[in-house]
This record gives C-alpha cells, structure tokens and sequence, in this order.
C-alpha cells in the first residue's frame, strides 16, 4: 500500500458474538498531515472503527494500515507510530502528571533527554506546567484531557486518534481544546483521526469528513463540499403533524433526496426547489405549516439527509 | 492558553518494535507506584499472617505440645503463615488489576508499542517483589517470637518454592480478574482461593492427620508442594511433610519432586492467565 496515506481502511467489518455487525465495511484513506473526522451519533461504529485501527478490536475482515504498516501483521510497529486519546479518562488517577507522561515515555521508547524535553514544551504550550506534579486525581476534566492530548503527543506519533475528545466537557473548555489541538497540529504536522457526534468539533477541527450510520460510510468530503451538497439555503418548516411521509412530499413535488423529516419538523433543500413551492405542496396535501424558517445548512442537515437520523446539537 | 514554538515532528521511537525486556521494568515499576503508595499498602495485608506467627503460633504450640516440642510446632505452624500470605497477597494484587482495567491506564497500555504479555509479566514481578518483602519481614517477627529457623543451602529451596506459589496464585488472581466482573464478585471469591486450602495443605497439622481420602486431595495442591519445600529449606524437620506427600526416603529426591510439581503448576498457570488476558483485552 501507498505511504502517501497515513491511515488506509480497506473494507473494515466487526461483527460482535450475538450476530451485531458494528462496522459493514468501512474503507476510506487518509493523507499525511491531515484532520480527518468521523462523524456519526453514538452507536454508528466510530469507536469500533478507530478500535481497529489501533488493535484495540480484531477487524472480523478488511485490512488496515498505518503509516505503511498493516495493523493486523505488524501490531507492535503500528502502535509505535500512533497514539489515542480515549473517550473515558486512561489515566492512573492515582499518579501525578509528570508520572502519567513518563510512563507513556518509556513505554514508546523515547530517548530520556529528549522526551523531558518535550514533556516541558508540551506542558508549557497547553498551560499544564504548575500542575504536573499533582496526582491526576485532583485535575478537572479539562485539565485531564489536555494531559491526556499531551501525553499522545510526547511520541512524536505520524497518526493521533481523537476518539470524541471533548465529550462532558463545558463549552469554553471545548474550546480551549479545539485551540490546542489545531496548534498542536500545526506545530507538528501530525495526522489526525477525530471521531465527533459535535458538529462545530467537525466543522472546526477537520480537513474531511466520513459520515457514518449503522456501521456504514454513507459520505466521505470536505465539510464545505457536503454542506454544499444541500444548496444555500434550506427551509425549515414546523407542521402539524410528527413524521410526516416523505412519500406524501414525493406525491406533493418535493423531492425525497432533498428532504427530511424528524418528529414535526421538516427540513427541505432549497437547492431545486423555492420556498413558495415547498409550503403549496405542502399546503395541497393538507398539511399545516406553524413556521418556516429560511437558513443556511448545517451539517446536522446533511446527516439527517443522509440517513434519516438526527446527530444530538452542539453545546453551541 | 500559551502557544509555545514547538519543534517539527520526527518520530522519535527508537525502533518499530519495541523489546519485551524494555517493557518490563517500566510496567512493574508502575504497578509497583500503583499498589505502594504508602506505607499502609504493604502493612495491611501482613497483618493477619503476623498475627498468626506471633500469636496464634505461640498460643497454639501452648496447647497442643508438649514443652519439648513448643518451638517445634511453633516454627510448624508460623512458617506456615507464609502460604496464607502469599496467596492473600497475589489475590489482593489482582483486585488492584481489575480496578485498573475498569479506571485506570489499562487501555494506554493495551495501545503501547509493546507486547502484550509484558502488562500481565510486569504485574508479576511486582507481585514477587513486594511478597518477597513480606516474606522477609513474616520470617523475621517469627523468629522474634521465637520460631528457629536454620540457614543453609537448603534455603534455596525454600525460596524456589516460595517463587513459584507466587506464579500459580498471581496467575490465578489474573484470571480471576478478567473472569469475574465486579470487585465484589473478585472480592467474595478470596476466601475460597486464599484461606480455605490453608486448612488442607499441612499448616497447622500434617496432611497425614486428615482422613485418607482428604490427604490424598491435599496433595493435588500446588500449597500443600509449597509448605514442604519450606519446612525442607528453612527448618529443622527436614522432609517429614516431602514424606508425608511422597512416602519416599531421599529428601533431595521428594524435594525436587515437589518443586517439579509446583513449576508444572507455574508453567501453565501463567501461561493460561497471558494466554486469556491477550485474547480478551481485545475485543
């Protein structure tokens, strides 16, 4: 395989005992020095995905490989070369900072001088410097996170996995962390593999995107390319009644593939289609519009259209 | 938030793959970190079996011998209290690995460039080394108490024995901890796997003084191997409890009989417990 990519997925499936198929044949590849994100709701196979390319999780089939190495062949090589930030907190709480980095040091080999080195700049960039020798137990969630992202970095790893790194935290801290992330990348020219059910996290922090639902890869560009997908503007209609069938717009004129309905709100692209037209379709099948709303698409928009389901909102 | 200049990224790993002999060292000294914090980490669990060497020993021999044979029993039953420490000990070591697989730094490990029986090997050296020291300071209260021990080559017997019942019971509590689910269920099952096969494997009496049937069965266990091989190494009584297992003569022979015993018993225990933990810690 190239070493152009990074991270290459070829047809990744994971079928757990009890028959449940988590990921259906993921592939999808990853240039060197990019942010690359998954996005899907809980449940999508996001995790089990980055599982499998961190061994974590043996793939049922399909082939990964890291930075020319295949995952399944050359465990140990491919962990050398990358790093994870789990969603739960992976610390020995009990530790302080300084001890937590250390172990990570060690264990991937890295030269003494060097790794203190790195320690020290990496604390000082992400602001963790006066806390490094508390024992983690005492750290808020921020600050555990940002331990966690540094102690990924100390390695100087090609790939990073994210595995939804801002989940529980507060908005401002949210923040913080796309800033430290984005510097840090920057700074290092590390690729990143981001799993997100956020949407301002997809948006802000990668370069592309995989939509992911029910373990399969439904879209896979750039964040712009898929909001273009739907056009300027959508319509966002409020109606009288929850789950209205799109094949009742269908018979009105509005298009399926533009549209979507979660409870009794209607969401349509205005790409083919205007605004008046929307609500007389509508409006001749007998439903009542409460509102209608003209904005720019977001993604949630394009994962509704996509696969019919809803990513929860922001903490924006 | 500063932003610091940061130098470019170059791998910094020494090489791909990183050798098992470089893990080692790294995850015992961080379970040891992990399991000795304080003071009070390494006391606890010595408190019982102290207690029985200094106390229950003594008070035991005052009933049960006569004055000629006070510090025989004495030092019978105080050295004894060796295997209920190192089965207790290794046990508690596998609850500190079961919490750690549900909070603590497991998954980075399960991450790191190395290999995966290192985290399972590296547990185990910590195990030896803080029973070791345990041990230590059992055999010196003993002795303050007034058990006689003997010092001679033979010590390596004893210590030979003591290092594979270390194998067997952390192997154990390694597969204990990926099997049953909760601390509580880990924490119900110590009595079962630390204290009852006390009773049976010659600590405060020899085996021979079981029904037949139980004599038999005690000598199935790995304890039972390990506690002659002690009264062989550090006491006076020499091979009667080898005898009491073989029923042979040559000390030496029933001896490495034993220790043979107790090695099978390491040999797969430990590769049991390795070959479950790499099998499970991926899903």
């Amino acid at each position: 395989m190239s070493t152009e990519f990074a991270v290459e997925a070829q047809s990744l499936v994971k079928t757990y005992p009890g028959g449940v198929e988590a990921v259906r044949g993921i592939s999808f590849d990853v240039r060197r020095g990019e942010s690359f994100g998954l996005l899907g709701p809980n449940g999508a196979g996001k995790t089990t995905t980055i599982g499998m390319l961190t061994t974590a999780v043996t793939p049922t089939s399909g082939r990964a490989v890291l930075a020319g190495r295949d995952v399944a062949r050359d465990p140990v090589g491919s962990r050398a070369i990358s790093s994870v930030v789990f969603q739960d907190a992976v610390v020995d709480a009990p530790l302080t900072g300084r001890q937590n980095l250390e172990l990570h040091l060690r264990l991937w080999g890295v030269a003494r001088s060097e790794g203190r080195r790195r320690l020290e700049e990496l604390g000082t960039a992400v602001g963790l410097t006066d806390i490094l020798d508390r024992a983690v137990a005492t750290y808020s969630g921020g600050e555990r996170r940002r331990l966690e992202i540094i102690r990924a970095l100390l390695s100087a790893p090609q790939v990073l996995f994210l595995d939804e790194p801002t989940v529980g935290l507060d908005t401002r801290v949210r923040h913080d962390l796309f800033d430290v992330v984005t510097t840090l990348r920057e700074r290092t020219g590390v690729t990143v593999i981001l799993t997100t059910h956020y949407l301002d996290e997809a948006e802000r922090l990668c370069d592309r995107l995989a939509v992911i639902d029910n373990g399969a890869l439904v879209a896979c560009d750039t964040p712009a390319a898929l909001l273009a997908s739907m056009g300027p503007e959508v319509l966002e209609l409020r109606v009288d009644r929850a789950d209205l069938p799109t094949r009742l717009l269908e018979e009105a004129g509005v298009p399926h593939r533009h549209t979507s309905v979660v409870g009794s709100t209607v969401v349509v692209s205005l790409a083919s289609i205007t605004a008046e037209e929307v609500t007389q379709a509508l409006e001749r099948v007998g439903v009542l519009v409460m509102s209608a709303t003209r904005r720019r698409p977001t993604l949630d928009d394009v994962y509704l259209r996509l696969t019919g389901a809803q990513l929860r909102a922001s903490d924006n | 938030m500063t932003t610091a200049t940061l130098t470019p990224t170059r791998p910094l790993v020494a090489s791909a793959a990183t050798p098992r002999v470089r893990a080692l060292p790294v995850l015992t000294a961080r379970r040891l970190a992990l399991t000795v914090r304080s003071p009070r980490a390494l006391l606890v669990p010595l408190l019982g079996p102290v207690m029985f060497a200094m106390v229950v020993a003594p008070a035991l021999a005052n009933t049960v011998s006569s004055p000629a044979g006070h510090a025989r029993y004495m030092t019978f039953v105080s050295l004894a209290t060796a295997g209920l420490l190192i089965p207790l000990n290794c046990l508690l070591f596998g609850l500190g690995v079961l919490v750690d697989r549900r909070s603590g730094a497991m998954r980075e490990l399960l991450v790191a460039p190395i290999r995966r029986q290192s985290i399972v090997l590296g547990n185990l050296v910590a195990a030896l080394a803080v029973t070791a020291l345990q041990i230590a300071v059992l055999i010196g209260a003993a002795a303050l108490r007034g058990a006689t021990f003997v010092t001679s080559s033979r010590v390596l017997w004893f210590l030979a024995g003591g290092a594979l019942l270390v194998v067997v019971m952390y192997s154990l509590a390694e597969v204990l901890s990926i099997r049953l689910g909760s601390p509580e269920e880990y924490t119900g099952s110590l009595p079962v796997f630390a204290i009852v096969p006390f009773f049976f494997a010659g600590s405060l009496y020899p085996i021979t003084s079981l029904p037949h049937w139980l004599a038999d069965a005690a000598k199935v266990l790995p304890l039972t191997h390990a506690l002659a091989l002690f009264r062989y190494g550090l006491t006076t009584q020499g091979g009667q409890a080898l005898h009491n297992i073989w029923g042979m003569t040559n000390d030496t022979a029933m001896a490495l009989l034993s220790l043979a015993v107790l090695a099978a018993y390491a040999v797969a225990a430990l590769a049991g417990a390795v070959r479950l933990f790499t099998k499970t810690c991926t899903s």
